[in-house]
């Protein structure tokens, strides 16, 4: 449960420093693409904040998600966001299970009514009055709807939350849809990816925690600040497109060389991500230095593109539009910046279909 | 930094961006000198080659000043052979470098101690000394 002292408070009884503080915050600051004195403001945002009560809720996922953002390495700066938020209900974790974990769910709703954030990974299918997953004895989409509605925030994880992914891949056999399709009158924030970035989840809470506002959003809901640029935009390897200088298979002089991907499907161009920035496993690497293309999976319908192997010029339907309509869109700030993102996204899962 | 394995003839190349960071210290410097406003660089967020990185750090070199911090993993600060120009490491997991900033300012922040922490060391000394030295 939320603790009734500030983080600041509950963090200097266990000889946690302030310079520690700040050190997140630079780290914060700089994975947000804030300016580093932005630091100071977030050390104290996060110092005077109560510990947030997040209530984790999976469906139609593969628990990727959650491999990603509990990535196993030694205690680090990195991992003091779990001091920062009691999570209050997360089925894989905790150590509770059957009734008295609902139990745990409930309590957390009505301590934290209005103040609480719910994490969502994975898909909601609608088919069949939702009887393709259940939890509890409850659809959910039953579950969805009873715990987010005194949520502060909604934060889709995923893209299985955020577009569907692969349980709304063509047939679609249980009708899969985002949560934004469902939940229309909260702000949610969406974090895509397959799974996402550890950092774009831990960077994202940690504004919240201390700015108390939803950041910067794209066309699709998601914080710009890890979305707000092409993975081809920041690739190492984007001199050798600009050069015409492409592997053209796996195994060619070019693919030894470290040649540029595309014409053996790489979609970096058309995929909003951090990956060549942030990188993954603590910025070792990311699927393009070890070799592979990106396959786009923090796009909607990434799974549907027409093989992850066929070059973008030749995939079906039309990548490289909605590409464009990724660079020319606009974001807010604010619940309002979600409204209209989530329109905006809805009119892009339609286009990509 | 670790290098790009996969292409190390990039990540060794100089791009003129070292140069194009000193001129943006210089003017933070000048503007301490003449109104004492700081301000900073994350070195993080530019696209430095190993090369450029490497020829920033040599071209600002070590000064008076270097302290070694245990904060959840390694940080260190050091003051350039520039007075007033500091350079920030913090590292995080495994020891690869969480973040990194240039701070042009009198004394970075993160070395002055916090009075919430003053406070947290009172109390504790005197506990100490009250149980252990009655």
């Amino acid at each position: 449960m939320s603790d009734k002292k500030t983080l600041g408070e509950m963090l200097t009884e266990r000889g946690v420093s302030r310079r520690t503080f700040l050190k997140y915050a630079s780290y914060t600051a700089s994975i947000m693409a804030l300016p580093p004195t932005a630091a100071t403001a977030i050390a104290q945002g996060i110092a005077n904040a109560r510990r947030q009560s997040v209530i984790w809720l999976s469906f139609q996922e593969c628990t990727g998600c959650t491999e990603s953002i509990t990535r196993a390495h030694t205690p680090s700066i990195e991992d003091l966001i779990f001091d920062f938020i009691s999570l209050d209900y997360h089925h894989t974790l905790m150590n509770a299970s059957g009734h008295l974990a609902e139990e745990a769910r409930m309590a957390a709703m009505k301590e934290n009514a209005g103040e609480y954030i719910v994490v969502v990974d994975g898909s909601v299918p609608l088919k069949d009055d939702g009887i393709y997953s259940t939890i509890a004895g409850i659809t959910n989409l039953q579950m969805l709807e009873e715990t987010c509605k005194d949520a502060f925030a909604v934060i889709a994880v995923g893209s299985c939350a955020t577009f569907g992914g692969i349980p709304a891949a063509n047939p679609n056999p249980t009708g899969a849809v985002a949560i934004s399709d469902i939940i229309t009158d909260k702000p949610i924030i969406n974090i895509s990816g397959c799974p996402p970035i550890p950092e774009a989840m831990t960077g994202t809470i940690s504004y919240l925690l201390s700015f108390g506002s939803i950041p910067e959003l794209d066309h699709l809901g998601r914080p710009k600040a890890f979305f707000g640029e092409a993975i081809h935009d920041r690739c190492y390897r984007r001199p050798f497109y600009e050069r015409g200088m492409f592997a053209k298979s796996f195994d060619d002089e070019g693919a030894r060389q470290g040649w540029c991907l595309f014409e053996v499907g790489c979609k970096g161009p058309v995929t909003y991500n951090a990956c060549a920035t942030l990188k993954w496993n603590g910025g070792v690497s990311f699927p393009i230095q070890s070799g592979h293309g990106c396959l786009g999976c923090s796009e909607p319908n990434f799974w549907d593109m027409g093989g992850f192997y066929k070059p973008l010029s030749t995939a079906k339907g039309d990548p490289l539009k909605w590409a464009g309509g990724a660079v020319v869109a606009g974001a807010a700030i604010g619940a309002a910046s979600a409204a209209i993102a989530r329109n905006k996204r809805n009119k892009v899962l339609k286009e990509g279909k | 930094m670790p290098r790009d394995s996969a292409a190390p003839c990039l990540s060794e190349r100089a791009t003129g961006m070292a140069l194009s960071v000193l001129t943006e210290i210089l003017q933070m410097l000048e503007a301490l000198a003449e109104s004492g406003a700081s301000g900073s660089i994350d070195l993080r967020s530019l696209p430095l080659s190993d090369a450029d990185r490497a020829e920033l750090e040599e071209a600002l070199g070590r000064g008076e000043v270097r302290a070694e911090m245990e904060l959840a993993g390694e940080s260190e600060v050091w003051e350039t052979t520039y007075p007033g120009v500091w350079w920030i490491r913090h590292c995080g997991a495994g020891g690869k470098i969480a973040t990194e900033e240039i701070s042009v300012c009198r004394i970075p922040e993160i070395l002055i101690t916090h009075p919430v922490d003053i406070e947290a060391a009172a109390a504790r000394l005197k506990k100490e000394l009250e149980t252990t030295h009655v």
